[in-house]
């Protein structure tokens, strides 16, 4: 479609951070759908990154690429300069923590359970003094009972702590789950659309909460639709497009490039007129390509069933500005 | 004027209440009173005698014959106990007495329809109804009809939630009260497990006699459970944790001075015992972690058969005469490698599929041990003749006699264990509140989010099949020396099925759920012999009737009850309850 636009200039104190997470050239192939393609960025210390791009872009599948869920089919990603392992727990260790779209809390559990969970990892405890319950035991309960009611307090949600994760009302069980993947103690924190479904207040109090977060030295990547969210929360953007990266730079270059308008909105008309001669010759054979997609997608992975949508979608916009081509350029 | 004024929030209490349901309300204390002398009306009925008599019926030309139909003993006592209280307790002025007359109610219907159901089976219908004809059912039917309207009488004003107190007493007093809470409970556990008697040929009627004292005993728990008494005694005990913990174990280890201190009924809580320790093996793999396995009996049967071989019984394969604690240990630790070796699937396998591998190796266990394969288990013969365990010379199948005290034989066996069911919940207990146990029950939430938050969900699976395994391989050892022949019959799919039922019904995830579970489903064939041809049918049955009205277990987790029971989720959450599990959990556990 188009290439990769790294603006550089993202403000001279972001570059003269030294890079935490760097993902160079990762690609993942589900079959023959190539949910990411080449995709390569650097976080830098103590930055926030936006990723925005339409439904079934890829974002997801980057997170589960970036924290070893999915192995990519090609490309590395390092922390630090040190390779990440392929196992989503030892991701963890290593200090990359994340949260999920649709929540995955453990629901019943209390939001404290929650949070000594996402502890694990962080907790001198072998099976035998989990056994024993002897004096280093205690000791390391009782550090993570601390941490656990401070990170509690953190998010907003010590009144709660007893409450299981299940009966919270909905924009704090998000809150809880980005207390849990703190407890973890990363370095890198991803976070898969953390307004999801939030009013305004809400929105701006995780906004807020974000900054916070920012503010201990945590480097973070949000995924978020919420493009207001994004242009004032986020030190760089990163506009993913069918699984290739179309823009990166500052809020404000990404907000005014016409290609981002152009992938949220639709081309103009004249550029339509353009990519529906280019496409109906092999129309046949993409539509046959994308119904396999979309039924291996079923079988394993969110990605790439976003991406199946995403054509479909495509698609269907297409035969619409067929049909009516006076709508078509009305929208756009 | 002050009695105007109290009325009033009475009646606004409601104020909900449609004018349905006030017309109910009305009408509700005269259905109570009702109930309640239906109740005490068909405790003095005649019944069909048979039952009480636990055996046959007295011959009509006897004088026997017409003074016992009327004798108020047994099951008609606690007719007429729960009678009058239901009588008194619908015209005092008791909080939330809605909840307790329900559960008096039930408790009424369950000792009608058994004993009716037993008398027309075994008598002459409910048709008949007076001495004369032989056997009579009457006083059934009317018992049952008070229970009736005890229930709808109870229910009909809508129901209060169950109220909690807060009384605290200074520490002494509190002492006494959970002794004499505790004496009671070793008196009720005695009571229960002796009740009706050892089924047999002779005794056919222990199964009758049985069930309806359970049904009695579950009517007296509910409401004590309504009155919020229970919820107090809990919350007293968990103050008091550690004494409760070492008077219970006390308790436990009294049973043989109770009416069960018989070498039957020490034999029969013996082999309670081993079930329980190894339904809370299971509790680790299943309750906690939420990975069905489908053959877990195997590894009592790993544990016995290796206890078998080392015990120098003629029969064994290898002649080595290991001293017992050292033959639990490597029963335990050989369990545990089968275990680790069972669950290594689960890194691959998830679920439903995960349940079909462990029901396999279940198989090849079976099938291994049955055709001899490898010769260590004697095959179809058996490995009999195995030793007892034997301490100072004392072996633990005599009697035995300390000062004037004397103590059925098996009472050492009891005592061994009691010790090894308590350890047993140690380290279930101790696991549960760790870093392992939350990652077990973090996997059994959400396998990937576990995942995501650092937890290896591979080796700490593996662990709880392991630990699980050991638990039972622990309890395999004493199974083996206790029975002293140990056959590749005793560890067939159905009891791998009965210990999966007796987790579920206890309650998953807790210790109390695992061992009341047990002591049930293994107490109950002792008892219903009588229906033996028919144990599964009902065992179906009854296991479908609870997972409809109680899906969360006779003992629920906190947190799942909570989950599955959203008609006492409003209560105010019983922080108590749980301690208070615990110890009728040791309880049961010497039961």
């Amino acid at each position: 479609m188009s290439e990769p636009t790294t603006t550089g200039g993202t403000g001279g104190a972001a570059v003269a951070r030294p890079t935490i997470l760097e993902a160079s050239g990762v690609t993942m192939q589900f079959g023959g759908l190539t949910a990411l393609n080449d995709v390569s960025f650097g976080l830098s210390e103590g930055e926030i990154i936006g990723l925005i791009g339409p439904n079934g872009a890829g974002k997801t599948t980057l997170f589960n690429c970036l924290t070893g869920l999915y192995s990519p089919t090609s490309g590395t990603v390092a922390l630090r300069g040190t390779p990440l392992p392929q196992d989503p727990a030892r991701v963890t260790e290593q200090g990359v923590a994340r949260t999920f779209q649709n929540i995955r809390l453990f629901p019943s559990m209390t939001a404290e359970e929650n949070v000594l969970v996402g502890r694990h990892v962080r907790m001198k405890q072998n099976p035998l003094s989990s056994l024993l319950h002897g004096p280093g035991f205690r000791r390391s309960e009782a550090e993570a009972a601390e941490r656990t009611e401070k990170l509690l307090a953190f998010v907003g949600l010590t009144r709660f702590s007893d409450e299981l994760a299940r009966n919270l009302p909905y924009g704090d069980q998000r809150r809880l789950e980005i207390a849990r993947a703190l407890a973890t103690d990363p370095s890198v924190l991803l976070l898969d659309e953390p307004t999801a479904g939030m009013n305004a207040q809400e929105t701006e109090a995780t906004r807020q909460l974000i900054f916070a977060i920012r503010d201990l030295g945590i480097s973070v990547v949000v995924i978020e639709h919420d493009t207001k969210f994004i242009f004032t929360l986020c030190d760089r953007v990163l506009v993913l497009v069918q699984g290739e990266v179309l823009v990166e730079g500052t809020p404000d270059e990404v907000r005014g490039d016409p290609r981002v308008v152009e992938a949220y909105l639709g081309a103009p008309p004249e550029e339509i007129e353009a990519q529906v001669n280019r496409v109906q010759v092999p129309g046949v054979q993409d539509n046959g390509a994308q119904d396999n997609g979309a039924q291996d997608n079923g079988a394993h992975d969110n990605g790439a069933e976003d991406n199946g949508t995403q054509d479909n979608r495509a698609q269907d916009n297409r035969a619409q500005r067929n049909g009516a081509p006076a709508e078509g350029g009305e929208q756009a | 004027m002050t009695a105007t004024t109290e009325r009033k929030p009475r009646h606004a209490a409601p104020p909900r209440a449609s004018h349905g349901l006030a017309a109910a309300a009305g009408i509700a204390t005269p259905l109570r009173v009702a109930g309640g002398l239906l109740t005490v009306v068909g405790a003095y009925l005649p019944w069909a005698t048979f039952v009480l008599n636990q055996g046959p019926y007295p011959a009509q030309a006897t004088l026997e014959f017409f003074t016992v139909p009327f004798g108020v003993v047994e099951y008609r006592l606690h007719l007429l106990l729960f009678g009058v209280a239901a009588v008194v307790l619908a015209l005092a002025p008791v909080p939330a007495k809605g909840r307790i007359l329900r559960a008096i109610g039930w408790g009424v219907v369950a000792v009608s329809v058994i004993n009716g159901i037993w008398i027309t089976a075994e008598g002459g219908g409910l048709g008949a109804i007076t001495a004369s004809d032989g056997a009579v059912a009457f006083g059934a039917v009317v018992a049952l009809i008070g229970g009736v309207l005890l229930v709808v009488g109870a229910n009909a004003p809508g129901l209060d939630p169950v109220p909690s107190w807060n009384w605290r007493f200074s520490w002494w007093l509190e002492w006494l009260v959970l002794l004499v809470v505790y004496a009671l409970l070793l008196l009720l556990v005695a009571a229960v497990l002796t009740s009706g008697g050892q089924g047999s040929a002779a005794n056919v009627y222990s199964g009758a006699v049985f069930v309806s004292f359970l049904g009695a005993v579950g009517g007296l728990l509910g409401a004590l459970h309504a009155s919020g008494l229970l919820g107090w005694v809990g919350a007293l005990s968990e103050r008091h944790r550690v004494f409760s913990v070492v008077v219970l174990l006390a308790c436990a280890l009294l049973l043989p001075l109770t009416q069960a201190g018989t070498e039957y009924w020490m034999t029969v809580a013996a082999n309670i015992g081993v079930y329980a320790a190894t339904a809370i093996g299971l509790n680790i793999v299943v309750g906690l972690a939420g990975l069905l396995d489908l053959g877990y009996v195997a590894f009592l049967g790993i544990g016995a058969f290796v206890a078998a071989n080392f015990s120098g019984a003629a029969a064994a394969r290898i002649g080595i005469e290991l001293p017992f604690p050292l033959v639990m240990v490597i029963s335990a630790v050989v369990a545990g490698i089968f275990g680790a070796i069972v669950g290594s699937p689960t890194l691959r396998v998830r679920g439903d599929y995960l349940a079909i591998v462990t029901l396999a190796f279940g198989e090849i266990f079976v099938r291994t041990a049955q055709n001899n394969i490898g010769g260590l288990t004697g095959g179809s013969n058996a490995i009999p003749g195995i030793p007892p365990v034997s301490l100072f010379g004392n072996d633990f199948n005599d009697a035995l006699t300390i000062g004037g005290l004397e103590l059925p034989p098996g009472v050492l066996y009891y005592v061994l264990i009691v010790l090894i069911v308590a350890a047993v919940m140690l380290v279930f207990a101790n696991l549960k509140n760790s870093r392992l146990g939350r990652a077990w029950i973090a996997i059994r939430e959400d396998e990937d989010a576990a995942r995501a938050m650092g937890v290896r969900t591979g080796p700490i699976k593996i662990l709880a099949f392991l630990i699980g395994a050991m638990l039972a391989g622990l309890a395999g050892a004493f199974f083996a020396h206790k029975t002293a022949t140990v056959s590749y019959e005793s560890f067939r799919f159905l009891e791998s099925v009965t210990l999966l039922a007796a987790v579920i019904l206890g309650g998953m995830g807790t210790i109390p759920g695992a061992v009341l579970g047990a002591s049930i489903l293994f107490v109950l064939p002792e008892k219903l012999r009588e229906f033996s041809d028919y144990r599964l049918l009902l065992f179906g049955i009854a296991l479908i009737l609870i997972m409809r009205f109680r899906p969360q277990g006779l003992v629920p987790d906190a947190h799942r009850r909570a989950e599955l029971a959203p008609e006492t989720a409003d209560e105010p959450p019983p922080p108590t309850s749980v301690p208070a599990v615990a110890g009728s959990a040791e309880k049961a556990g010497q039961a």
